[in-house]
């Protein structure tokens, strides 16, 4: 029997090896004398099996591993080593693998009799397997074997030695903490004998190594000293000056020195310097390690950065795409911190664009969304209709939800994308693709008012050759709601008709409802005109001998409800526009569903869902829109970074979403005090303000809510004395002078008595006299009550207390209170309307050095005022002056726009020149005044 | 800022056929660490590895950005290589792993990287990877020393031609020894 016959048979039934005949297989190990040939194929089985997912059940890798384990009788080196490959992968699993260690041992202690180079190769796999079978409270047992092992001459057992280290880590830290000078030791004694292998492979590379043991060596010591950092700050010191050679362990170096540039002021300057030397590396791996730590600093200046920069731009034409990659991908994240300094790479980056990576070409498009300007934009799209047309639709929905944001971005270049976007749209293309298109365009018209007709008249044609009934429906509904509101609804009744003529049932009945809505509405509360109303009912009537019911129901509902005489009931029905608000509803949901059995027994209250106007949803949806495009959207890819990025931009626009979210939920509170019943509907609460430091005897947070006609203040009150009793709390709130006259107290609700940690609720109400609509000033407050002394022996209070006040802060009624956020398509047309109706007021302000830059300053405002920023000025894009757009709405309805135009240096912090318009009287004024 | 300071930097390392079935998977999980690996599952694992195969078959990368991991790969023949790694790590690092790994492979394998001659020299391509990266701890990425490290199956079970000493027996039992094993082998080949 021939085994090199047997053998070739064995290795092609690689691929259909099981489990079982492995398992039966494994006699071979216990067979005399070992046959190192037949064991290793064996071996070389379970291997496959284990990398190709298959495990092996408990039982079963136990048997194996004690199988195994017989063969450490052979002395093979090439059998020897599969072994150990064998026994890590089966340490998991295998139940008392402890027990192989003395033979393990054996083999790293170089006791295994045969010397020299032949027990080198598996010395290091046997360090390698020790620290799998080994568990938290044997590793002394080893102690000693590791630490002559760290500092063996041969590089892979140096390696093996402090890799395993690092692995026994977490169980036995202190034990391993013991090794840091033999860890030193390797650092250093690689640097003498490595020879250097700069990154890429085949490169002549010296016998000892190519000083991958510095890289472990490093690594160990890090996780060793983590907590002292002076010791940490020694070593950066040390090993940077020359001593360590190899690229990865530099750069472990340099994510330490940023890590300690970041904990320590003091540090940066340093640091900085040697971040910046290492971006002169000869290792690309280096370069961009040491750019990107740069680009991560805090706060940092634009002198600090321009070498990064530069040197990234260098690798943007690179010919190596994963060194455009590289760059492009920590360009793209540094271009959300500060777009500007990005500006010069500009160029370079719009040629990746189209580069064959998706991923690559994915971040240039969306850096480019953050560092382009208007001027850009052209170029941009005329760049990217060249190349649209050899991509796959995947990378396709990609670019026009990035112009979808451009646009939001930059509403005046609104033709030159709505020509592209109807371009594409007559382009061959799947269903999800044409979504895309169709709902960009959608926003189009949601967003940028000016767009309105075109875009319609675009989906009209659409629609005419639409081979998708989910979009035809889409578009259908869109022109029933926006259509009524253009100079000219009959245009689009033609192109409905024309779908109910032509198309499915379902079509038609979307078209039927389209239909209806030019019949009941018309542009700007005007009146329809009789003679659209008059065709309208035409074409519904002959809707009624539609083949279709459901068709024919909504024909002859619609009929209905036009021919009635009631215009309310129509416009609330067929327009609708108000929603519940969708997030807050879906979240009840969930709670409902997910409560325990007793939800159950009372049914989903409906009430609890506030309801927000279409005005409002609209606002939400934008904001989200530019955010989430900010992100490539490849399916599953994310860049980690935006979260950090965008929390800027998230404060001021969750100041708007969630003021409804939270007047909803303090209106469930005031409902349960019935002093309060005939106040009427709550109609905005602030957050909550802190009165007191956490730490105080009594903690106090006061939360306004504002009434149509009072003013109620909700103070809690927090008692933190372990020893003391308080009974009768009250506060007294005492509006300060300029406003005590339009201010005045209605009544208190104290709270009886507060044990230890206890929290109790005062009310405070007051009514807001009739002359003055929205007063402002500042509240100061005294806590009154009764102290008593709990006696520690009977843990009774003292009889008779004492009386005693405390006084907390200011509470300062600003003009925010009387603000809700508001969305407009567009800034420009509100300020010139309200411009012309209401009155004007100009502050300027210096807001100081407390601010630290331009997006600090527009959260501030953003929180103080409670309005929504308009057209994308959220976001800070200039480091040194910005122009912020607001709107928003008084609690009686009268609009506020507001624009801040703002400057910032680094000497006089955040200065503001603010001017708003009000189309009620004296809140012009009153806002402006409340900004400092 | 989180500084990625830990060693551990290779998530998985894999091989697959160009048809997406695996050759070789290997995803890393620390061993003594609590810390749970993104795919624990061999489900999780195999709707990763088709995800990823459906977007890097055609388009010549190198990179790409999946499911919340760097991912660089190599397409040599009918195999791809990929080295799976977190969103904070070094890209070149990875890619010198990935290169490492083709390039071993080509050396190894005497340029003949192929699903047919990888399963042939399975154990040596396994071994390859274990000198390469220990549990997501990037060991070596010189192939060259990689190349050294790895053993070659025994020839035949017959005595090791370096179990007998020569010197003390001369050229001539050398040569006795040498027609002996060769009359052997001829006869088995029979």
């Amino acid at each position: 029997m021939s085994y090199s016959k047997k053998d070739e048979d064995a290795e092609q039934a690689l691929f259909r090896v099981d489990r079982t005949s492995v398992f039966q297989e494994a006699r071979v190990f216990n067979s005399s004398p070992i046959s190192p040939r037949k064991c290793r194929i064996l071996l070389t089985k379970i291997v496959y099996l284990l990398h190709t997912g298959e495990s092996f059940p408990k039982a079963e890798a136990t048997e194996l591993f004690f199988g195994i384990t017989k063969l450490f009788q052979h002395r093979d080196a090439s059998l020897r080593q599969m072994v150990y490959l064998v026994i890590k992968e089966l340490a998991n699993t295998a139940e008392d693998v402890i027990m192989v260690t003395s033979s393990v041992m054996k083999d790293v202690s170089g006791a295994g009799g045969r010397a020299g180079a032949e027990q080198d190769i598996y010395r290091a796999n046997a360090i390698r397997a020790l620290c799998r079978i080994i568990d938290g409270t044997t590793v002394q047992a080893i102690e000693r074997l590791l630490k002559t092992a760290i500092v063996d001459k041969t590089p892979s057992v140096s390696s093996a030695a402090l890799v395993s280290s690092y692995h026994l880590l977490p169980t036995a830290r202190d034990v391993v903490r013991r090794w840091a000078n033999e860890a030193q030791e390797a650092v250093l004694s690689g640097s003498k004998s490595s020879g250097f292998s700069l990154g890429f492979g085949s490169s002549a590379a010296a016998p000892q190594g190519s000083g991958m043991t510095q890289y472990h060596a490093i690594g160990l010591l890090y996780q060793m000293r983590a907590h002292d950092r002076m010791s940490l700050v020694k070593m950066v010191q040390q090993f940077s000056s020359g001593q360590v050679k190899n690229p990865a362990a530099i750069v472990m170096l340099v994510r330490l020195a940023a890590k300690l540039a970041d904990d320590d002021q003091q540090m940066r300057k340093p640091m900085y310097q040697l971040l910046e030397g290492w971006l002169r590396h000869k290792s690309e791996m280096v370069t961009f390690e040491a750019a990107k730590a740069i680009c991560e600093l805090r706060d940092v200046t634009d002198q600090e950065v321009a070498p990064a920069i530069h040197v990234l731009q260098l690798f943007l034409t690179s010919p190596r795409s994963i060194a455009k990659f590289t760059a492009i991908r920590i360009l793209h994240k540094f271009a959300s911190i500060k777009p500007a300094t990005v500006n010069v790479c500009n160029m370079d980056i719009e040629t990746l664009i189209s580069n064959s990576n998706r991923s690559i070409a994915t971040f240039a498009i969306t850096t480019l969304l953050k560092t382009g300007n208007e001027a850009s934009v052209d170029r941009l799209m005329k760049q990217i209709s060249g190349f649209m047309a050899d991509i796959t639709d995947e990378f396709k929905i990609t670019i026009v939800e990035a112009i979808r944001t451009l646009c939001l971005k930059f509403p005046s270049k609104q033709a030159g994308m709505l020509s592209f976007l109807s371009g594409v749209l007559r382009d061959e293309g799947g269903y999800e693709f044409k979504k895309t298109v169709v709902e960009s365009m959608f926003d189009l018209i949601k967003f940028v008012p000016e767009s309105r007709e075109d875009a319609l008249a675009h989906l009209c044609e659409f629609i005419e050759d639409c081979e998708f009934t989910k979009l035809a429906v889409r578009v259908l509904h869109l022109l029933g709601t926006e259509g009524p509101k253009t100079a000219q609804p009959t245009k689009y009744i033609r192109y409905i008709y024309n779908r109910v003529v032509l198309e499915n049932a379902i079509v038609r009945a979307a078209a039927v409802t389209a239909l209806a809505k030019f019949g009941v509405s018309a542009k700007d509360g005007a009146s329809v005109d009789p003679e659209v109303k008059k065709s309208v009912v035409v074409l519904l009537t002959r809707c009624l001998d539609d083949p279709d019911d459901e068709v024919r129901d909504r024909a002859a509902l619609n009929l209905r409800i036009i021919n009635n005489s009631e215009q309310e009931v129509a416009e609330k029905f067929i327009k609708n526009d108000t929603l519940y608000s969708l997030p807050v509803f879906e979240h009840q949901l969930i709670m409902y569903v997910t409560g325990d059995q007793s939800t159950f027994s009372k049914s989903f209250e409906l009430s609890s869902v506030p309801i927000v106007t279409r005005e409002q949803a609209l606002a939400e949806e934008r904001n989200v829109k530019l955010r989430s495009a900010d992100t490539p959207t490849l399916k599953a890819p994310t860049t980690g970074g935006p979260a950090k990025s965008s929390a800027g931009a998230a404060t001021s626009t969750e100041v708007s979403s969630s003021t409804i979210a939270n007047t909803q939920k303090h209106a469930q509170v005031l409902a349960t005090v019935p002093e309060f019943n005939p106040y009427g509907a709550l109609l905005k609460s602030s957050t909550e303000v802190e009165l007191t430091e956490q730490e105080t005897e009594y903690v106090v947070a006061v939360t306004k809510h504002i009434f149509k006609e009072h003013l109620v203040l909700q103070f809690s009150v927090k008692n933190t004395l372990s020893d003391t009793l308080l009974e009768n709390i009250s506060m007294i709130a005492t509006p300060s002078d300029d406003n005590e006259a339009t201010l005045e107290e209605d009544f208190i609700i104290p709270v009886a008595k507060l044990n230890h940690d206890e929290v109790g609720t005062i009310w405070v109400a007051f009514k807001r006299s009739a002359d003055e609509a929205y007063p402002i000033g500042s509240f100061t407050n005294v806590l009154k009550f009764t102290s008593k002394e709990i006696d520690p022996a009977s843990g009774e209070p003292e009889e008779a207390g004492y009386e005693d006040e405390y006084q907390v802060e200011d509470l300062e009624l600003t003009a925010g209170d009387y603000l809700v956020p508001a969305f407009a398509g567009s800034w420009e047309n509100v300020w010139e309307q309200v411009g012309a109706a209401g009155e004007e007021a100009t502050e300027s302000y210096a807001l100081g050095t407390e601010l630290k830059g331009i997006q600090d300053a527009i959260d501030f405002l953003g929180k103080k005022l409670y309005l929504q920023p308009l057209d994308g000025s959220d976001v800070a894009i200039n480091a040194t002056t910005h122009t912020l757009r607001l709107f928003g709405k008084t609690l009686n309805g009268g609009r506020v726009v507001a624009q801040v135009r703002m400057a910032y240096s680094g000497k006089n912090g955040v200065a503001l020149k603010a001017t708003v318009r009000a189309e009620e009287g004296g809140v012009a004024a009153m806002v402006v005044g409340g900004i400092a | 800022m989180p500084t990625n300071l830990s060693l551990f930097s290779v998530t998985a390392v894999l091989i697959l056929a160009s048809d997406g079935s695996r050759v070789l998977a290997k995803y890393y999980n620390p061993p003594h660490s609590t810390t749970k690996s993104p795919y624990p599952t061999a489900k999780e694992q195999k709707v990763f590895e088709k995800g990823l195969h459906a977007k890097t078959v055609k388009s010549g990368g190198d990179v790409i950005l999946y499911d919340n991991h760097v991912v660089v790969y190599k397409a040599e023949s009918d195999v791809i290589m990929y080295v799976v790694g977190g969103l904070d790590e070094n890209e070149l690092m990875l890619f010198n792993v990935v290169l490492a790994l083709r390039d071993t492979l080509l050396l190894m394998l005497r340029n003949a990287v192929d699903k047919r001659t990888i399963a042939e020299h399975y154990d040596m391509v396994s071994l390859a990877l274990e000198e390469m990266v220990d549990d997501g701890v990037i060991l070596e990425t010189d192939p060259q020393l990689i190349l050294q490290r790895v053993t070659k199956l025994p020839q035949s079970d017959i005595p090791n031609i370096k179990d007998i000493d020569l010197s003390e027996k001369g050229l001539l039992n050398a040569w006795e020894f040498g027609k002996k094993h060769f009359a052997e082998k001829l006869r088995q080949g029979l």
